[in-house]
């Protein structure tokens, strides 16, 4: 049986017709063997492009800072903080800062643990303590967060001594790493300015935040101790004027 | 894709075999064809790589059986089955092995794909087990009941 079968199906066999005929349909579908080829690298293509978006969108997402923090009190640091409140980068203005900067392992930090960090570091307790004035500018663009994080610093700053902080939305001091000075300086320097319309950012540069408020304490037509340009910042300013005051005497 | 010369290699190494398994399934000739185009189209666009000819033969027969499968789900499809209408030139055939092979469509469908592997393409039951998705010992009752069948049909021959 085995034989039979074998040899009857032996005889069903492939008209010669039949197989031209598929292979013309195949030629045809499949537009003479390209089309589908350059389809399968057009998926891993979009497939990649698609990739690489995302790593690029999830790099720009979490390397732009949105909130910048400027502290300055003669070390000026800056830390660029990103939309999930971590510390993306820091940079200094001055050689002091550079070498607080160096002392440092705040990258990715959550900002309120690297602003305490930096803060109640022994560079600064000490220059505190020698009466030096310690400034926080939280500067954003009037955003939830930047507010946040500016309520949150000033929570933390309430207790300490000649420690100020305060809110200045970006555009206000756009220019200031122009002049090679942080936020926080450039803004003292604006108030200084004011007063003053012939003083130089180099004047200013090698100024301590102390001197910065003392020139503008005695610039200022009332001349009276104690009234600080923080509290003209902005509205959140307003709310530390007083509280600012208090800690400065 | 595969390119044009190795889907050339394969119609004509494997159409006979493919030509058979419709044979065993289709009703007509015309679906033949269309069998044909659906199975060396998938092949053509397919990119598994196979690791011999034996691979790529079980593939192809799966690819043809699930094929022909498809095609008779349809409800157009005719229930009749004639040697006359699945080869084209019947008559050129001899008379003993038209005996045979209508003896083979007489069978259940579930039988045909079984004795042709098994008696035509050589596999063993765990072979055809895995290329139908059949359990190995249904595989074995399908073989033994198959060879009842046709040794009633074709007169009871003794060989194995």
């Amino acid at each position: 049986m085995n034989e039979k079968l074998k040899e009857a199906f032996d005889e069903v066999q492939a008209e010669d017709q039949l197989k031209r005929k598929t292979k013309e349909f195949v030629f045809q579908k499949t537009k003479g063997y390209t089309q589908h080829r350059f389809t399968g690298y057009k998926y891993i293509i979009s497939a990649f492009a698609c990739m690489a978006l995302f790593l690029l969108g999830g790099r720009w997402v979490y390397f732009t800072p949105t909130v910048e923090i400027s502290i300055d009190i003669n070390p000026s640091v800056e830390l660029g903080v990103n939309r999930f409140n971590r510390i993306i980068s820091f940079e200094s203005y001055n050689d002091d800062g550079q070498e607080l900067v160096d002392s440092l392992d705040i990258k990715f930090m959550d900002y309120s643990e690297a602003v305490n960090q930096i803060v109640e570091s022994e560079d600064i307790t000490s220059l505190l303590s020698d009466g030096e004035i310690l400034t926080i500018a939280v500067v954003g663009a009037d955003n939830l967060q930047s507010q946040k994080i500016f309520s949150n610093i000033q929570s933390c700053t309430e207790e300490k001594n000649n420690t100020y902080c305060w809110y200045v939305h970006s555009e206000e001091v756009e220019k200031a790493h122009e002049s090679g000075l942080s936020y926080g300086k450039y803004k003292a320097f604006l108030e200084v300015q004011k007063l003053d319309p012939g003083v130089t950012v180099e004047e200013i540069q090698n100024m301590t935040m102390r001197e910065i408020r003392d020139l503008i304490n005695e610039l200022s037509d009332d001349g009276e101790n104690g009234t600080d340009y923080l509290g003209n910042s902005n509205r959140q300013g307003e709310k530390q004027k007083g509280r600012g005051r208090k800690q400065a005497e | 894709m595969r390119s044009e010369q190795e889907v050339n290699r394969t119609i004509e190494l494997y159409s006979n075999m493919v030509r058979r398994i419709c044979m065993i399934h289709l009703k007509n000739y015309a679906d033949t064809e269309d069998i044909f185009q659906t199975v060396f189209l998938k092949y053509a666009l397919s990119s598994i790589s196979f690791e011999n000819e034996r691979h790529e033969r079980s593939w192809l027969i799966r690819i043809t059986i699930n094929a022909c499968k498809d095609l008779l789900k349809s409800f157009f499809h005719s229930r009749v089955t004639s040697l006359d209408e699945i080869i084209e030139k019947p008559e050129a055939m001899r008379e003993d092995h038209t005996e045979v092979l209508e003896a083979v469509l007489s069978l259940p469908q579930k039988y045909r794909d079984i004795i042709y592997l098994h008696y035509y393409e050589d596999y063993t039951a765990p072979e055809i087990s895995r290329i139908l998705g059949k359990k190995v010992n249904t595989v074995y009752t399908l073989l033994t009941r198959s060879k009842q069948m046709l040794r009633e049909k074709l007169g009871g021959d003794e060989d194995e």
